[in-house]
């Protein structure tokens, strides 16, 4: 992408114009959309515990994102699509498939996940604020 | 998609446990009845659920023209209804029931307390795991708020 300062081993190109929103931030907002999304599949998976016949849903986000990332195009990375999965494994005599304390146990880590991914926001908008002199 | 149909979703997690619970302590109430509007004794009922689909604009939008959602596909539970159990209850001989048959005998409704018990526990298992999903996401939102700080 024009305007992006950098190559594709994901080191800074300073030959080119450096953009205030570089690939990293644009990677922690997919990244943090993904957790959000992950959010609602676990939320769910919870949410039907005991319906018959249900198969919990997950989002691998983190290595679609990856992929999109080792490109270094911004496009890729604005375009990468979290596709959910079905999980076909264990089953209760009823069908369903959702064990509550993994579904727990994940959401508890998506959750220190998303928050480590604002807080690595915020402190590069504070970064960004303070280069700006507005701090 | 959104933090918001997380709470949703666990919302509606948290109707259908408590609807299960209520039908539940409705059989435990009526684990003794041999007389009911419709005749016969009680039947005991359980609650049918089924994985909701999404219904939001962007799943209504993707239907609507015919491309390819590229929304969640996450929409909760949904609870179909409340049916009957056919299973006939146990004879217990008792001549001196209103209820008895020529034989002595009374047919009971096909409740078991036992189960209905370990039913509960279950249900309210359920439902302490929907509060804490959506615990987790009221944290994950308000850390989100906090960007703008």
């Amino acid at each position: 992408m024009g305007g992006r300062a950098e190559s594709t081993d994901g080191r800074l190109n300073l030959s080119r114009p450096l953009s205030l929103f570089d690939n990293t931030e644009l990677g922690l907002e997919r990244a943090v959309s993904g957790s959000a999304e992950r959010q609602t599949l676990l939320a769910n998976n919870i949410a039907n515990a005991s319906t018959p016949g249900y198969q919990p849903l997950d989002v691998d986000f983190h290595s679609t994102l990856a992929q999109a990332m080792q490109t270094g195009d911004a496009g890729a990375i604005e375009s990468a699509q979290f596709q959910p999965q079905r999980s076909q494994l264990a089953m209760q005599a009823d069908g369903n498939g959702v064990d509550v304390d993994v579904e727990s146990a994940e959401m508890a880590k998506n959750g220190l996940d998303y928050e480590s991914l604002v807080s690595v926001a915020k402190a590069r908008i504070a970064i960004l604020q303070y280069s700006m002199g507005s701090k | 998609m959104g933090l918001f149909d997380a709470l949703d979703i666990s919302g509606s997690g948290l109707s259908a446990e408590r609807l299960r619970m209520d039908v539940t302590a409705e059989n435990l109430a009526n684990a003794q009845t041999t007389r009911t509007a419709t005749g016969g004794p009680y039947q005991r009922q359980e609650v049918v659920l089924a994985e909701a689909q999404p219904n939001n604009f962007q799943t209504a939008l993707a239907g609507a023209v015919g491309g390819p959602s590229s929304g969640t596909p996450a929409g909760g539970v949904d609870v179909q209804g409340i049916v009957n159990d056919p299973a006939p209850g146990r004879l217990v001989f008792d001549p001196g029931n209103p209820d008895a048959n020529a034989q002595g005998y009374v047919r009971m409704p096909n409740v078991n307390t036992v189960t209905e018990m370990v039913d509960l526990i279950s249900e309210q298992r359920s439902y302490e795991a929907n509060v804490t999903a959506m615990q987790t996401d009221k944290t994950m939102l308000s850390k989100t708020f906090d960007l703008l700080s």
